[in-house]
C-alpha cells in the first residue's frame, strides 16, 4: 500500500510548484494509473493519456482539499480523464465492437502466484463492457449509477455486466 | 447447464446483496447443499477483495523526463484569473495566507490579460483557446486574417505584468544592495546576468523558430529563476 502521509506531504509541497515533491507523486502511483489507461483506454495511446492525466493533476493539485486519500482523488481524475479521451476518440465504439472477444481463447495463467496479478492479467483480456464496469466497480469502487451515467448505460446493464465479468474471470484465473 | 443458469449467476449478485430477501433465502438453501456453488461463491468473494489492491503496470518507458518538461506549460494554461503587480511592500510584506504568485501564473496571467485585451474580441468569437503558446514576438491583432480558426493564442513573454513585478523586485534590489554584503551582490548580479543572456539568446532563437516548444520552455523556466533570484533577493533585504 501506498503510504497516505508521505502522498500528504508531497502534495503540499508539489501544489506549491514543487517538480519534486510532484515527481514522488508520479513514481509511487504511475503504475495503477497506468493500468487503468491500459483497460479504460485506448491500449495503442497508454503512454500520451498517462502523461495527460499527470498534466492534469499538476493543473488541479490546487483544488485537491485532502478530504480522501491522494490515490482516491487521482483516481477520480483520471477515469474522468480516460471517459471523455474515449469520447472524444471514438474509443468507446470501436470497443463495443470486440465486445465478444472469446476469452477463453487467451492463455491461461500457468500458475496462480499471486492474486491480484493475475487478476491484472486477466482483466485485460475481459470484453470491453464487462471490463469497463468490472474496474470502476470493483477496482476503483463506482456504484453502478455512477457507472451507468458515466458509460451511457443503464445501471441494470451495468450490474449484469459486472456479474458476467466476475464469472468469466472465475473461469479465467481457475483455467 | 441448468444448475448454472438457476444458482451460478446469482452468486455475484448475493456478494453484493441485490437478491430480494425469499431470493436469498432460496439461493442459501441451495448452497447448503452444493459444495460446487459454494466454491464458486468462494472464488468470487476472493476475486472480489482483490481486485481494488491491484499493483499496476508501470510504461513501458519513463515517462517522467517527458513530462517534467511540460509542467511549466500546463500550469501556464491552468490558471483562469488575471493577475495585478502588487506594490512592492506587498510583495515584501505580504501576510500570511495570501497566495505568493509564481512565473507560470504570471505568464498564465499575462496571457489572460492579453484576452481580455486586444485578443477579447476573436477569442469571444472563437471560444477557448485551444492551448497558448508563448514566443517573443507581438501578439497579432485580432482581426489578422493570417490567423485560422482554432489556432493556439500567440502572446509576448515582454508581458506589462511580469515586466512590472520584475521592475518592482529589482527597484528593491537598487536601493537595498547597499545593505547587502559584496559577495552576496556579486552572486546576484553575476546570475542575473547569465539569465537574462539565455533568456534573450532563446528569444532570438525563437524568431527563427517561433513553434519550438523546448526554447519556449527555456524562455519560462529562465524567467521564472530571474522572478525567483529577485523575490529572494528582496527578501533578504526586508529581512536585514
Amino acid at each position: 500500500m501506498i503510504p497516505t502521509d508521505e502522498d500528504a506531504r508531497d502534495v503540499a509541497l508539489a501544489a506549491d510548484g514543487d517538480q519534486p515533491a510532484f515527481e514522488r507523486l508520479y513514481r509511487r502511483h504511475v503504475a495503477r494509473v497506468t493500468s487503468l489507461a491500459r483497460w479504460l483506454g485506448d491500449p495503442a495511446d497508454v503512454d500520451d493519456a498517462v502523461q495527460e492525466i499527470f498534466l492534469r493533476v499538476w493543473q488541479k493539485l490546487h483544488t485537491f482539499a485532502g478530504q480522501s486519500a491522494f490515490s482516491t482523488w487521482l483516481h477520480r481524475v483520471a477515469v474522468n480523464l480516460l471517459i471523455r479521451r474515449r469520447e472524444r476518440t471514438g474509443i468507446r465504439h470501436r470497443r463495443e465492437s470486440q465486445d465478444e472477444a472469446p476469452l477463453l481463447a487467451a492463455p491461461a495463467p500457468r500458475e496462480r502466484p499471486d492474486l491480484r496479478v493475475a487478476i491484472e492479467r486477466a482483466v485485460e483480456l475481459l470484453p470491453a463492457g464487462a471490463r469497463d464496469v468490472f474496474v470502476l466497480h470493483d477496482m476503483e469502487g463506482y456504484k453502478h449509477e455512477e457507472i451507468g451515467r458515466m458509460l451511457g448505460v443503464d445501471p441494470g446493464t451495468s450490474r449484469s455486466q459486472l456479474h458476467r465479468a466476475r464469472l468469466l474471470l472465475r473461469e479465467q484465473l481457475t483455467a | 447447464m441448468r444448475h448454472r443458469d438457476e444458482f451460478t449467476d446469482q452468486l455475484s449478485g448475493y456478494l453484493d446483496h441485490e437478491p430480494g430477501a425469499a431470493e436469498r433465502s432460496r439461493l442459501e438453501e441451495h448452497l447448503a447443499g452444493c459444495a460446487e456453488c459454494r466454491a464458486v461463491l468462494a472464488d468470487l468473494r476472493e476475486i472480489v477483495a482483490a481486485a481494488p489492491l491491484y499493483e499496476g503496470t508501470p510504461p513501458a518507458s519513463d515517462l517522467w523526463p517527458e513530462l517534467a518538461a511540460r509542467l511549466d506549460e500546463a500550469k501556464v494554461v491552468a490558471l483562469p484569473t488575471p493577475w495585478t503587480a502588487p506594490a512592492a511592500p506587498d510583495a515584501l510584506h505580504r501576510p500570511r495566507g495570501l497566495r505568493r504568485f509564481s512565473l507560470p501564473e504570471l505568464v498564465a496571467a499575462s496571457l489572460v490579460t492579453a484576452a481580455l485585451g486586444a485578443g477579447g474580441a476573436w477569442l469571444a468569437l472563437r471560444g477557448e483557446p485551444a492551448g497558448p503558446t508563448v514566443a517573443a514576438v507581438p501578439a497579432p491583432a485580432p482581426s489578422d486574417p493570417s490567423i485560422e480558426p482554432g489556432r493556439a493564442l500567440t502572446v509576448s513573454l515582454a508581458d506589462a505584468d511580469y515586466d512590472a513585478a520584475v521592475a518592482e523586485l529589482e527597484e528593491v534590489l537598487v536601493e537595498g544592495r547597499s545593505r547587502l554584503d559584496t559577495a552576496t551582490v556579486r552572486v546576484i548580479d553575476e546570475s542575473l546576468v547569465r539569465i537574462d543572456g539565455a533568456i534573450e539568446d532563446a528569444r532570438a532563437a525563437i524568431q527563427r523558430d517561433p513553434a519550438n516548444g523546448y526554447l519556449t520552455r527555456q524562455i519560462t523556466a529562465n524567467m521564472r529563476r530571474k522572478l525567483n533570484l529577485l523575490r529572494t533577493a528582496a527578501k533578504a533585504i526586508a529581512e536585514l
